[in-house]
């Protein structure tokens, strides 16, 4: 028989058989429908997650950290036997020489005060490397992010931005009066050590730095409350304040700023997925690293279970449906008795009949797969309202490999459900089964 | 005498009923020539049906061996028989044996659906042969839309579009009236004889013997007696 044979003859066999069909078809729809709708809200979950963190940060870069340093708490016990080890501009270059890294900068953490105009504010700063910037993830909303090249150069978060205050009103008086509109890229704007400046307590041997504002970032997340300038601008600042501050106060055991030695460093992977070996092999160097990745893998692998549990009441609808093929193949098998017969007699070989059986079982599959695929789109929507409505991150999302799959696995879960039938049919004896009435 | 089609040599068929073995046909031997008209006439139980049956392999013998067109069916499996049967064999049954599915004509194209041959020539040769048998102008209707003589046209026609080389008719008159017997018989006979194809008839009925070039008379599983009906033709006619 040809294929186009069969099917015709298939199909005009559930056909004749509508109600059955339609049922044995509803069963498959049911089981497609749990099984996508479950694992749409487990991807969907994924995504949130993912979307979540890429609010901190960029995923593909890795925060290190010097092992003696005390930022982190000991996470990792694995580091107390390997020699404590510092970030060095030689270190970063090491870096730079792993598989897979983009990008590496050393960085500097700072807590100083900006001027714009007549207004001040204090502002965590970063000093990074400027060529790395762009590399590290980081997007200018207006103007740009710093560049080769730039030294007196800053790239304001958008909340520092807001934070400006008038140094000569009193707290109180700063609190009520609304935050004044600074002009970032026209204003003068100036960096300064000195926690008074603008007051009556100004230091006046701490001479404020000029610098020039090129770019603003986006508020909220992990940018918006910090101010990144060229990392060496930072390292000479910091030297002269500790300078300075040791002559003042005569203080000879103040701490000795080593230069070209850093706390932390920045790597920027190439792909989220080699994140860990990166990652790993900075360990191994003997630093102390972590990713945002890292969090991300923390957050799925609890939900895992979760995610499991869904896929496994889907997993199950679609076994009881294909239960309900085979039932319908059987019973049409023993309806069905003489007609395979009457074939045999007549010329259909042991193939053509298995095809002829195996076809209509996988045409219930094919078609309860894809009604239960356009039923999961609907239902998948209705979970999705339900989820905004409530704030919870169960949102469902059903990509295009997932319909593809759920029909390619609901046919030949049809297929399977038909086998058994199919090789009984084959196994009449063409004789009894004409002698049956 | 013609060249043989079929030779059945010494053949045994022993069906187990519970404890006991009961010899359906016990130690036959048969030649069927080409174009013959043939018929197996005997009492229910007689072994008729079950000779039918292992010539045209839908049983295997205990014993002994069947011969078509020089090859052994009794050594065949159910693919090579599957195939033996598309080529060779056509049947008439008793009770149609129609799909109920199908229409008069894809009913009739059936055997050809099993050899792939295409839609348009099936369809071709489907109608001529649905001329042939009288029933042009019911191609489109189920079986369930017809009468018994005409269901065992559709039958008839079916068996026969593949001009096979020989055609087996179990009872085929059996559900019939006496009017339509006679015309069932014509048809069949008349089909056979124009296209030089050989005829084996399952019957109880003597007067459908009459038909038959040859009349094997069975009875317990063995051959009773042959009888050369020299009068077939005029049988017919006077009947007419």
């Amino acid at each position: 028989m040809s294929i186009s044979d069969v099917i015709k003859m298939a199909l005009r066999n559930l056909w004749k058989r509508k109600l059955r069909t339609f049922l044995t078809i509803l069963g498959v729809i049911i089981g497609t429908a749990s099984i996508v709708v479950m694992v749409s809200i487990g991807i969907g979950m994924n995504e949130s997650f993912q979307k979540q963190v890429e609010e901190w940060g960029s995923l593909q870069v890795i925060n290190v950290y010097a092992a003696g340093s005390d930022r982190y708490y000991e996470e990792e016990e694995v580091q107390k036997d390997k020699k404590a080890t510092e970030i060095t501009t030689s270190t970063i270059e090491e870096f730079k020489k792993i598989p897979y890294v983009e990008a590496a900068t050393p960085v500097m953490n700072e807590y100083i005060c900006f001027v714009a105009g007549k207004y001040l504010t204090d502002a965590s700063v970063q000093g990074i490397d400027p060529a790395s910037m762009e590399a590290m993830g980081y997007k200018a909303e207006e103007g740009r992010v710093l560049q080769e090249g730039d030294s007196k150069t800053l790239v304001f978060g958008a909340d520092v931005i807001n934070n400006f205050y008038n140094p000569k009103l009193s707290w109180r008086m700063r609190y009520d009066s609304p935050s004044p509109e600074v002009d970032i890229f026209n204003d003068k704007v100036m960096i300064t050590t000195d926690w008074n400046y603008g007051t009556r307590d100004a230091d006046k041997a701490l001479k404020p730095i000029k610098a020039e504002v090129v770019g603003t970032l986006r508020s909220g997340g992990s940018d918006g409350y910090f101010v990144f300038m060229p990392i060496k601008e930072l390292e000479k600042i910091k030297i002269e304040q500790a300078e300075y501050e040791a002559k003042k106060y005569k203080d000879r055991n103040a701490q000795k700023i080593k230069k070209g030695v850093y706390e932390n460093a920045m790597v920027k992977v190439d792909n989220m997925n080699h994140v860990k070996e990166v990652q790993e092999t900075i360990k191994d160097m003997g630093f102390r690293a972590s990713s945002l990745t890292d969090q991300l893998e923390t957050m799925k692998e609890t939900t895992k279970m979760l995610r499991m549990m869904l896929g496994a009441i889907g997993a199950i609808s679609l076994i009881v449906a294909a239960i309900g093929i085979t039932n319908t193949m059987v019973m049409a098998i023993y309806e069905r008795t003489r007609e395979i017969g009457v074939m045999k007699v007549i010329g259909a070989s042991l193939s053509d009949i298995k095809k002829l059986f195996l076809t209509e079982a996988a045409f219930i599959g094919f078609a309860g797969g894809l009604a239960g695929i356009l039923v999961s789109l609907g239902a998948s929507k209705i979970v999705n309202i339900f989820a905004v409505r409530t704030n919870s991150n169960m949102l469902s999302s059903i990509p295009i490999w997932l319909c593809g799959a759920s029909l390619v696995f609901a046919t030949l879960i049809g297929i399977a459900a038909g086998y058994l039938p199919a090789k009984r049919a084959m196994k009449l004896s063409a004789l009894s089964a004409i002698k049956t009435e | 005498m013609a060249e043989k089609v079929i030779q059945i040599k010494n053949v045994k068929k022993v069906y187990r009923m519970g404890k006991e073995k009961i010899a359906a046909i016990n130690n036959i031997s048969l030649d069927i020539s080409y174009g013959e008209i043939c018929c197996l006439l005997g009492k229910s139980g007689s072994g008729k049906s079950t000779l039918l049956n292992l010539i045209a392999g839908l049983e295997k013998p205990t014993k002994g061996s069947i011969i078509f067109n020089r090859c052994h069916m009794e050594r065949m499996n159910e693919d090579q028989l599957a195939k033996f049967r598309q080529q060779y064999v056509g049947f008439v049954f008793q009770s149609y044996n129609l799909l109920s599915t199908l229409t008069a004509l894809e009913n009739v194209t059936l055997p050809l659906i099993f050899r792939k041959v295409p839609p348009a020539e099936r369809n071709k040769r489907a109608k001529e042969m649905l001329d042939a048998v009288g029933l042009s102008e019911r191609a489109n209707h189920k079986p369930s839309e017809m009468s018994g003589g005409q269901q065992q046209r559709v039958s008839i026609a079916r068996a026969f579009i593949n001009s096979p080389q020989v055609v087996f008719a179990d009872e085929p008159t059996g559900n019939l009236d006496t009017k339509t017997t006679y015309e069932m018989m014509d048809l069949i006979t008349g089909l056979a004889q124009k296209n030089k194809q050989t005829l084996v008839i399952v019957t109880h009925d003597l007067e459908i013997s009459e038909y038959a070039d040859r009349i094997i008379h069975l009875s317990d599983g063995k051959i009773e007696k042959i009888e050369q009906n020299k009068t077939s033709e005029t049988g017919k006619e006077e009947r007419r």
